[in-house]
């Protein structure tokens, strides 16, 4: 699946906009210079922002869960992708923690573990 | 440091310096402060492993985590995994208990004696009740919880920073062969704390008239705050979270230890 029209128009990634914002209030920095990094996972796992959320979550008694298969599947991928960018450690942890914040604001409960540079 | 002060300073540590060991001697004083603790029929029932987290081989390591506790498991040099001895009264058939009406912790001047021990406490009370894992969860636990909080409270006596943490029970099972009948608890993670003893104020918690009760519930007890600012200036009760440099310094261990925000 591509991306189609502006990658800012994903109802996921105005959630990551609107939640981060509020939980960085007054500290939070813009996230659209971020926004190519996002778009490079989805072209790296052929998915849009709001399927990979959706891949995320899981239906279960009439409540949303988050699916375990879903989010191990992505907390690979994005070691994956952070491990592919070329550049220093540093670099790669940014690119890479970017995704989670994504996920993370997005209600996807996920740990990186430390990333000593 | 002062008792009330211990109370004060205690949160939950999540950032630890992650490369700075902790003393052998304070693990212990840690585990000695637990043995000490308070317990029903005087069976100690808490038990742990202590495992240095760098001595675990990496797969272990990242086996025990759970999606919430990976990078505190990760962070923490020291992890002591605390558990419940299920059969601590069914294997000492009261003998615990005695032990107490031996050297006068129990005595006659409150009713007890051996009899009573022997013939109506250990066969009508404690077997039934310490015999069936399904009623003896909930005391074991709460006296291990007890007896956990002696320990948490003596690391951070020692200047540690400690928070207790889940983990992978069936994996720990597997890799520090724990018995059948030990009751997984908690995971101590014990270290030197990354960020300042503050960790950003002391929690919110609710207050203190919906807690507590006087003579029946529905009468709060109240608070007198001439016992508060004697509290404050103990340093037991603190300035509440956040304090206004928290999400600085959050930002800045998170990157520190390529966290992500």
């Amino acid at each position: 699946m591509t991306i189609v029209g502006p990658i800012e128009n994903y109802r996921t990634v105005g959630v990551w906009f609107e939640d981060y914002g509020k939980q960085w209030a007054g500290r939070a920095e813009d996230l659209s210079s971020r926004l190519d990094i996002l778009r490079r996972f989805c072209e790296f796992v052929g998915k849009d922002p709001d399927a990979i959320i959706q891949e995320c979550l899981r239906s279960s008694e009439g409540q949303t869960k988050i699916s375990i298969r879903g989010r191990r599947f992505y907390d690979e991928k994005i070691r994956e992708f952070q491990g592919g960018v070329e550049g220093d450690a540093r670099l790669k942890v940014h690119w890479g923690n970017t995704i989670r914040s994504f996920l993370i604001h997005n209600g996807i409960f996920l740990q990186s573990g430390v990333q000593l540079g | 440091m002062e008792f009330k002060e211990v109370i004060g300073r205690r949160r939950s540590i999540r950032f630890f310096q992650p490369y700075r060991p902790v003393e052998r001697e304070k693990i212990q004083i840690i585990l000695e402060a637990a043995r000490l603790a308070s317990c029903s029929v005087n069976a100690t029932f808490l038990r742990a492993i202590v495992v240095e987290r760098d001595k675990l081989p990496r797969e272990t390591l990242d086996a025990l985590k759970t999606p919430v506790s990976a990078t505190n498991l990760e962070m923490a040099p020291v992890h002591i995994y605390f558990y419940g001895d299920m059969g601590t009264v069914p294997r000492a058939k009261g003998q615990t208990l005695r032990q107490l009406v031996d050297v006068g912790a129990l005595s006659p001047s409150h009713g007890w004696s051996h009899q009573f021990v022997e013939n109506m406490v250990w066969p009508a009370i404690l077997q039934p009740l310490y015999g069936n894992p399904a009623t003896a969860g909930v005391p074991v636990a709460f006296d291990c919880g007890v007896a956990v909080c002696q320990a948490l409270l003596a690391a951070f006596d020692e200047g540690l920073g400690a928070c207790l943490s889940a983990f992978n029970i069936g994996i720990a099972k597997k890799v520090f062969n724990v018995p059948d009948d030990w009751l997984a608890i908690f995971a101590l993670l014990v270290g030197y704390p990354a960020e300042s003893w503050e960790a950003g104020g002391q929690r919110p918690r609710p207050p203190f008239e919906e807690l507590y009760f006087e003579g029946g519930y529905g009468t709060p007890f109240v608070r007198d705050e001439n016992v508060v600012s004697k509290l404050r200036e103990a340093r037991m009760i603190q300035a509440p979270a956040p304090l206004p440099w928290r999400w600085d310094e959050i930002r800045a261990l998170a990157r520190a230890f390529g966290l992500p925000e």
